[in-house]
């Protein structure tokens, strides 16, 4: 049977229907399904397998990026945490991970507080551009397994500095191989260049680029001499050549699955 | 003021136009008289709502009276006269093309065409211009033209989904050291401002901004030019819409405030000191996208009969125009407001932002509201399409218009505009020799504003939110080099990761040239935004234009002579590449005075917004070199003129030759170049453009992270060419192409008969070695070259 996947939106949310995709292709069940279903009682969360946060600009990211949603989850928290504590896959891209940072589900602490922020980029301003993260082998990460150590993501944020004021909880966080990422080149100021972060079960993920951009390889800005010229022309109107050809993002959801398989 | 209105009937001329003035409606002497001819026939007199409402359903903004009116046009002894300027031209050329695969033009809210192989899909495309809010309020009228334009494609037919924005600017040049009227801002601050709203609102949507260009002239210096593009994937079988008497006027979205009171009547008068930013809206983009997220769905399900957006005069133009056939009755204390302390005209023209109406069967308004609340979306129900032909709008008891529609949308009256053709002298001699090397011209072009990078732009833009654009406005080895195209798999929208079907979008813009020569300057935008097209390997046979004019004032006829050359130009154009107009807009009073008095016209400003289908995009090609060894051809013929380019606006060459276009032999060149392209024989292609060839070669070089040695002996010329024509000459119909090592044959005989020469191979080493013949013209490292071009604009 296939694993349902909830996709959570709200107003704002701007990547939901590409992490639907993503889902869909790697074989899960997806389902869109907006915060307010899940506060009229409509939908629950523990009815799936699967989490997923898109990214967006959930509320505006009025205050600060998202603190809104985080707020309205707060009067779900046990569901959420039941979902977390049972070892189903969670994970937070760009404005998702915001979210999951400012609920305090990451970095993963007793008392689910905030511990940690994603502040405006050095820069001072939203930066979308395509660069190389570093996967952290020793990671417990279910999301990053099997992936190579250097990869190409395309970023999109304004707010993506990721900040720990207590330094034992970062060492902690380093010491447990919890920070699953980190830029190769560090666009946005963040702490040891830290790009994204899981639980110590490995199940709870947030990160700051988004693999459902790349997802297949012609998503990537460099397109291959051979895949340009030839390749495509032979898979022409092959749905299978599809599968041929997909990229690091791929990895990422096929291992959701493939985890509650 | 209001013992006028209580004698309108009876003012005299001067009474009419210092009234007119007062209120700010622009409308012109005649107009008005026309206006009080209709109170005297009906024997009463008007409201203030009434004349509000048809000061903004008369305003240029609205109905286009220029471009859609009478032109006797003069040039070289003969007149040409023209009963409607827009329909004998643009719109023509569309009408005797005829093409099947156009399924709505020119009656909506955007032009759409068909998309894809399913037969489910059309595409919708349309710009439009925000050019006075950007001069008065650049934030906030770059806000409020994105959400404005997106609400285009959301209220064309029954609705599309936005998957693609354009963004094309001009300003004065940032180090312009010209003096400013006291209420004007720096060029800087105009870009900055605009660049900063753009991104703020299309990043919030969670639409791509992925094709577009900034264009630095000082003839934009107090009227910068803002044109924003957006394009939707619409179900063939949601195309159509029509309201039926006895539907609810439903409003959803933003509320109603005073911000925007006279936007409309605003843009049809040039700006001066006197000019008020309480003319420009609020944006508040997640108001917006809460419309979107309800309008897919409920448009899924058929909750409502007919949609439009509130733009320009926000409630009369949307409820005007939508109940045109029908009449309605609008009653405004259902209205949600922003602000309390606002008259009920007001209400009824306020142009705040993120407002929908629909027309909504009674049946399914509980539905709809379902929705609307699952999305935490706000809406009202403003009264119904009534079915009696007659506009009436109410306040509690109050009665603030009773009007026939029939006099709303066929009272204006259209006098003729005279028009000349500008008298300007063409110099085609031999261009100055330059005083510098050419090497170190090259390095002063790629620096130029109108050619250096745009990352520090493009990167503040999401342009990749969907996850569909699959040819990046940058692109190449280091994910820097400036693309052609954007070419679009829209997935979001069609929900199918097996269909590969995608589509182009790019821009052809040359004011430069429209100085010189308006027709060509037509000719040679229609020509790159095709040229563009081809070079991500596009269906170039199936191209869609659109045509957005900026110009200043039509009381000039000098400026109304470089419309009706445009225009005439623009449908050769169509003609000769067999390319449709779908839809456009245009913007005149584009010009202002300076602190000393001195005026500041716009040239006149042709945007071609171009698309056209990518039958795979996995097929789709980019601009840089890819491989060592690789053969580099040029396809076209370098002709003669330094007219119009960046060379020329940095130091004269004393030449202001614009090259003819000869379009027939363009179109051959790039029919028979496509076909190498999708063989799989080309591997890069990029245009020859701003800049000229020496451009083109350095950034496919420095962008794929290769040297190449060029010989240009072989290239195909016209007689007397300079070398400095040769480099930095922008003549039309001409791009370089990377051809596969062990594919020359193959690609020979596709172009066999065509000016397509061999110039020069791809090598490792980072030199770019250009030479002509015996004459070497430069070799310089391509990592200084892509330094002088990789500058922050902002």
């Amino acid at each position: 049977m296939k694993p349902k996947a909830v996709i959570l939106r709200g107003t704002g949310t701007n990547c939901d229907i590409e992490t639907y995709n993503s889902f869909k292709y790697v074989g899960a069940e997806p389902e869109l399904v907006h915060i307010n279903q899940l506060l009229s009682g409509e939908k629950k969360v523990l009815d799936y397998s699967i989490m997923a946060f898109p990214g967006g600009f959930s509320y505006g990211d009025d205050i600060s990026a998202g603190k809104i949603y985080a707020v309205k989850m707060r009067k779900l928290s046990a569901d959420f945490e039941a979902f977390i504590k049972d070892k189903r896959p969670v994970i937070g891209i760009c404005n998702g991970f915001q979210i999951l940072v400012k609920t305090g589900f990451l970095p993963e602490n007793k008392a689910n507080a905030q511990v940690s922020t994603l502040y405006t980029n050095d820069c001072g301003h939203f930066l979308a551009k395509w660069i190389k993260v570093k996967i952290n082998k020793k990671s417990p990460c279910i999301f990053t397994k099997g992936l190579p150590e250097e990869i190409e993501l395309p970023i999109a944020h304004g707010e993506g500095k990721f900040i720990v004021e207590d330094k034992t909880t970062m060492a902690d966080l380093v010491a447990r191989d919890l920070h699953a990422m980190t830029y190769s080149e560090n666009p946005n100021g963040s702490m040891l260049d830290i790009a994204g972060i899981t639980n110590a079960a490995g199940t709870c993920f947030g990160l700051m680029p988004h693999p459902e951009r790349n997802f297949f390889a012609w998503q990537n800005p460099d397109r291959p001499r051979s895949f340009s010229a030839g390749a495509a022309a032979k898979g022409r109107g092959k749905p299978a050549a599809a599968r041929e050809a997909v990229a690091a993002g791929y990895q990422f959801f096929k291992n959701a699955v493939d985890y509650v398989g | 003021m209001t013992d006028l209105l209580s004698t309108f009937t009876s003012l005299s001329e001067k009474e009419l136009v210092a009234l007119d003035k007062a209120c700010g409606w622009s409308l012109n002497a005649a107009e008005l008289a026309e206006v009080q001819r209709q109170f005297r026939k009906m024997g009463r007199q008007p409201s203030r709502g009434e004349l509000e409402t048809l000061a903004q359903t008369w305003s240029e903004h609205c109905k286009h009276k220029t471009f859609s009116g009478p032109v006797s046009f003069k040039s070289g002894g003969k007149v040409k006269k023209y009963k409607n300027l827009f329909k004998e031209t643009i719109v023509k050329a569309t009408k005797t093309l005829n093409r099947k695969w156009c399924l709505s033009v020119f009656t909506d809210n955007a032009g759409i065409v068909e998309f894809g192989k399913s037969g489910k899909w059309g595409l919708a495309f349309k710009a439009e211009t925000h050019n006075h809010p950007c001069a008065v309020e650049p934030y906030g009228g770059a806000e409020t033209g994105v959400g404005g334009v997106v609400r285009d494609i959301l209220g064309v037919g029954l609705g599309a989904k936005p998957v693609l924005n354009t963004d094309n600017f001009c300003f004065g040049y940032l180090d312009s050291k010209k003096k400013l009227p006291k209420n004007s801002h720096p060029p800087e601050r105009i870009m900055r401002g605009v660049v900063e709203g753009v991104r703020d609102y299309g990043n919030r949507m969670g639409i791509p901004t992925a094709s577009g260009g900034i264009y630095f002239d000082d003839g934009y210096l107090l009227n910068p030019l803002v044109y924003v593009g957006c394009a939707g994937l619409i179900p063939v079988d949601k195309i159509g819409k029509k309201v039926i008497p006895g539907d609810l006027i439903v409003s959803i979205g933003g509320r109603t405030g005073r911000d925007g009171i006279h936007g409309a009547t605003f843009s049809s008068a040039n700006i001066d000191e006197d000019t008020s930013a309480s003319a420009v809206q609020i944006g508040h983009a997640v108001n917006e996208k809460k419309t979107l997220d309800v309008l897919m769905r409920a448009r899924d399900l058929g909750l409502y009969s007919a949609v439009t957006d509130c733009g320009a005069g926000g409630f009369s133009s949307a409820i005007g125009e939508l109940g045109s056939e029908t009449g309605a009755h609008v009653r405004l204390e259902n209205a949600q407001l922003k602000d309390t302390h606002i008259e009920p005209w007001e209400i009824w023209v306020s142009e705040s932002q993120e407002r929908m109406i629909l027309s909504v069967p009674k049946a399914k308004l509980r539905k709809l509201e379902a929705i609307l609340k699952a999305e935490s979306c706000e809406y009202c129900v403003l009264g119904t399409f009534s079915g009696d032909g007659s506009l009436l709008v109410t306040y509690g008891g109050e009665k603030i218009v009773d009007l026939p529609m029939a006099f709303l949308h066929g009272g204006v009256p259209n006098f003729e505009k005279p028009a000349v053709r500008r008298n300007v002298k063409i110099s085609g001699g031999n261009p100055a020799k330059p005083a510098k090397s050419y090497g170190g011209l090259l390095k002063d072009v790629l620096s130029h504003p109108n050619v250096c990078s745009r990352h520090s732009v493009i990167n503040q833009y999401d342009h990749e939110v969907q996850g569909g654009t699959v040819i990046k406005p940058l692109q190449g080895k280091y994910g820097d080099g400036p693309g052609d195209a954007a070419v679009i798999w829209p997935q979001s929208a069609t929900l199918d990761l097996n269909d590969f079907s995608g589509f182009a979008v790019t821009h052809g813009f040359n004011p430069a040239a429209g100085r010189i020569d308006p027709y060509q300057m037509a000719l040679h935008s229609v020509d790159e935004a095709v040229r563009n097209l081809l070079c991500v390997g596009a269906e170039i046979s199936r191209t869609a234009i659109l045509d957005n004019f900026c110009a200043a004032s039509p009381r000039d006829p000098e400026v109304m002579g470089d419309l009706v050359l445009a225009a005439e130009g623009c449908h050769d154009a169509a003609m000769a590449y067999g390319a449709p107009f779908i839809s456009g807009k245009d913007s005149f009073y584009n010009q202002a005075k300076d602190a000393d008095g001195k005026e500041y016209p716009v040239p006149i400003s042709l945007l071609i917004s171009a698309t056209a289908p990518v039958e795979d995009i996995r097929g789709a090609i980019t601009m840089n070199y890819k491989e060592a060894g690789n053969p580099v051809y040029l396809a076209g013929v370098s002709r003669r003129g330094m007219g119009g380019s960046v060379y020329n606006d940095m130091a004269d060459s004393g030449n202001n030759l614009i090259s003819p276009l000869d379009m027939k032999a363009a179109v051959q060149l790039y029919t028979a170049v496509l076909k190498t392209i999708k063989s799989g024989c080309v591997c890069a292609a990029h245009d020859v453009s701003q800049g000229g060839l020496a451009v083109t070669l350095s950034e496919m070089a420095f962008s794929g992270g290769f040297g190449a040695d060029i010989d240009l002996a072989g290239a195909a010329r016209e007689e007397g060419l300079s070398a400095l024509e040769l480099l930095f000459g922008e003549s039309p119909a001409r791009l370089v192409l990377e051809v596969v090592k062990g594919k020359e044959a193959e690609f020979l005989k596709l172009v066999k008969g065509l000016p397509v020469n061999e110039i020069g191979y791809v090598k490792e080493d980072r030199a770019l070695e250009v030479k002509d013949g015996w004459s070497r013209l430069f070799a310089e490292d391509i990592l200084t070259l892509k330094k002088s071009w990789k500058r922050d604009l902002i």
